[in-house]
C-alpha cells in the first residue's frame, strides 16, 4: 500500500517537474508578446502624447500585467529618485531587478538592453524608430519562442510524466 | 555619492533662501559630479548664483550678481581658467538628460526655442548644432552648452510702484508698460505686479481682479506641466507657451480677465490683439526691451503701439542701484514723471 502511494507521488512529482519546465517555455512567448504590446503603449505615450518619461512609464505599468509591469514601474522608480542617472541607466537597473521574475532568456534581455540606451534621449522621430526596431525584434523573438514552445512544452510535459512512470517501473 | 537634496519642508515659502531653492530645483538636474562641486561652494557664493554655465571642455562657470567666477573641482571659486573644473562630455550629456527628465521628445517645441523650463520655473538655455528644416529650426542636436538661469521670485518687488499703477479714485489698474535692458529684473517686477493685482492690495484698498497671463516663453509663471511654479496670486489664469496675439484673444473670449499681462510685446500682430483687449475694456500690462523711452520708439511695431497712446504708465528699470532699480515712472498721458 505504502509502495503504491510512493509510486503515485513519484509520478506526480516528475509530472509536475516536466509541467513546470513546459510552463517556462510557454510563458516566454506570452511575455514577449506582452512586452511588444507594452512598447506599443509606450510608443503611443511618447509619440502622440509627448508624455514625460517617468509618467509615461507609470502609465504603461498600470496598463500591463505582472511581471512586465515591473520593468516599467522599476524604471519609473529609479528615475523618480533623482539620483542623477539617465533613463538608459534606470532601464538597465530595472531589467536586472525584473529579469529573475520573467521567463525571458539573455537574448530577449539583450533586445531590451539595446533599446534602453536610446530611451528618452532623442526627439520623437528618433524614438519612434528605436521603438519600432525593438518591437520588430521582440516579435521575431516571440515567433521563435512560440515554435520552440510548441515543440518543447509537450515534450517536457510528457517527458516528466513518462519519466516518473519509468522510475516507478524500475523501482517497483 | 549623490549630494543630499534638502528636504522641501525645511524651505519656508516666505523667506526662501537661494541655497534652499538650489538644492530643491537646481541640484536634481545637475550631473552628480557637478552637484558635489556646487554643494561644496562657500555659502556667500551660493547665495549669489544667477547662472550655472556648462560648456563642453571649458571650466564650470557661475554667473553671480556682479561678476562671473569659475569653480575648481573642490568647489572653490577661482578666476584662473586652468584651475576650473573642466566640464566633460559626460557631464553635458547627463545634464541634458536630467534637465529634460529623460524625455527630450517631450520638449521638442521648447528645444526649438532654445530653452527648457524646469520645475521651479528656472530656465535652461541650450547651445549646440542646430538642425534646420525648410528654413526653420527643427531641433538642436549635439548639445554642447547649457546655461541654467535661476529664476528668482522677489515677493514685494512691486510694493513701491503699485500706488502709481492704480487709480486712487476708480481703483482701476492703468495700462502699463515696463521697459528695461536685459537682466534688470523686468520679469521679476512684472510677476510681482501680477501677484499683487490678482491677490488684492489691502493698503491701497484694491480688491484684486482676474488676471490673464499669456506666457509665451514660460518666463513669467515658469510653468512646469502647465502648472505655474511662481506665485502669481489667486485670480490668475496662465496660457503657457502660447503665442501672444492668439493667447490674448483666447483669454478675452474664454477667461474674462480684467487685466491681461504678457511680456516682450513688439510684433505687428500684437498691436491688433492689444486693440481688441482695449475694446473689451481690459487693462494691459506688458514689457519691452529698451533702455529708455526714445529707444523703444526706434522699433517700428513698438512705435506703432506707443503711438496709439494706449499706455498710461511707463516704468523704466535699470541697474543703477542694483538689479531692479526703478529709474522712473512716467504718466504717458501728459509725459510727466511721477517720481521725480
Amino acid at each position: 500500500m505504502v509502495k503504491l502511494i510512493g509510486a503515485c507521488l513519484t509520478v506526480i512529482a516528475c509530472g509536475s517537474l516536466g509541467y513546470t519546465w513546459a510552463r517556462i517555455y510557454e510563458r516566454r512567448p506570452q511575455q514577449l508578446a506582452a512586452l511588444e504590446i507594452a512598447l506599443q503603449i509606450l510608443e503611443t505615450e511618447i509619440i502622440y502624447g509627448a508624455t514625460p518619461l517617468p509618467e509615461a512609464l507609470s502609465h504603461v505599468a498600470a496598463k500591463c500585467d505582472w511581471p512586465m509591469a515591473g520593468l516599467f514601474r522599476y524604471t519609473a522608480e529609479e528615475l523618480g529618485k533623482m539620483k542623477g542617472i539617465t533613463a538608459g541607466e534606470a532601464w538597465e537597473r530595472a531589467i536586472d531587478r525584473f529579469s529573475p521574475d520573467s521567463a525571458l532568456n539573455n537574448q530577449d534581455l539583450l533586445i531590451l538592453r539595446r533599446f534602453g540606451v536610446s530611451l528618452g534621449a532623442s526627439d520623437r522621430e528618433d524614438q519612434a524608430k528605436h521603438l519600432q526596431l525593438a518591437k520588430t525584434q521582440l516579435k521575431q523573438a516571440s515567433i521563435q519562442a512560440e515554435s520552440l514552445s510548441r515543440k518543447n512544452s509537450s515534450v517536457y510535459k510528457h517527458l516528466g510524466f513518462l519519466g516518473g512512470l519509468m522510475l516507478v517501473l524500475i523501482l517497483y | 555619492m549623490a549630494a543630499d537634496i534638502v528636504d522641501n519642508r525645511k524651505c519656508s515659502k516666505k523667506r526662501e533662501s537661494t541655497v534652499c531653492m538650489l538644492s530643491r530645483d537646481i541640484l536634481p538636474i545637475l550631473p552628480v559630479k557637478i552637484r558635489e562641486i556646487i554643494t561644496e561652494l562657500p555659502g556667500e557664493v551660493m547665495e549669489e548664483i544667477e547662472e550655472i554655465r556648462l560648456r563642453l571642455g571649458k571650466p564650470l562657470m557661475l554667473g553671480l550678481t556682479r561678476e562671473d567666477v569659475m569653480v575648481t573641482p573642490q568647489g572653490q571659486p577661482t578666476t584662473i581658467p586652468e584651475f576650473g573644473y573642466a566640464v566633460t562630455e559626460q557631464d553635458v550629456a547627463r545634464a541634458v538628460h536630467l534637465v529634460s527628465g529623460s524625455s527630450i521628445y517631450a520638449f521638442e517645441e521648447e528645444i526649438k526655442n532654445g530653452f527648457i523650463t524646469v520645475r521651479g520655473g528656472h530656465r535652461v538655455g541650450l547651445a549646440g548644432k542646430v538642425v534646420v528644416d525648410k528654413g526653420r529650426v527643427k531641433t538642436i542636436k549635439c548639445i554642447s552648452g547649457l546655461n541654467i538661469r535661476v529664476a528668482r521670485e522677489v515677493v514685494g518687488a512691486a510694493d513701491s510702484i503699485m500706488p502709481y499703477l492704480i487709480n486712487p479714485v476708480t481703483k482701476e489698474f492703468h495700462h502699463t508698460i515696463i521697459i528695461s535692458p536685459p537682466r534688470c529684473g523686468k520679469t521679476t517686477l512684472m510677476r510681482d505686479i501680477i501677484r499683487q493685482l490678482a491677490t488684492g492690495i489691502p493698503k491701497l484698498d484694491f480688491k484684486g481682479c482676474a488676471v490673464g497671463v499669456v506666457d509665451e516663453r514660460s518666463e513669467i509663471a515658469g510653468c512646469f506641466n502647465g502648472v505655474p511654479q511662481k506665485d502669481l496670486g489667486i485670480r490668475t489664469d496662465v496660457l503657457d507657451g502660447c503665442p501672444k496675439a492668439e493667447g490674448m484673444m483666447m483669454l478675452i473670449r474664454a477667461m474674462g480677465p480684467q487685466v491681461i499681462a504678457t511680456d516682450e510685446i513688439g510684433k505687428t500682430e500684437d498691436a491688433g490683439a492689444l486693440e481688441e483687449a482695449l475694446n473689451a475694456g481690459i487693462k494691459v500690462l506688458t514689457t519691452a526691451h529698451g533702455a529708455d523711452r526714445e529707444e523703444i520708439y526706434q522699433r517700428p511695431a513698438l512705435k506703432y503701439i506707443m503711438e496709439q497712446a494706449v499706455f498710461e504708465r511707463l516704468v523704466i528699470l535699470g541697474r543703477s542701484r542694483g538689479v531692479g532699480t526703478v529709474e522712473d515712472i512716467m504718466d504717458l498721458k501728459n509725459g510727466n514723471s511721477l517720481v521725480r
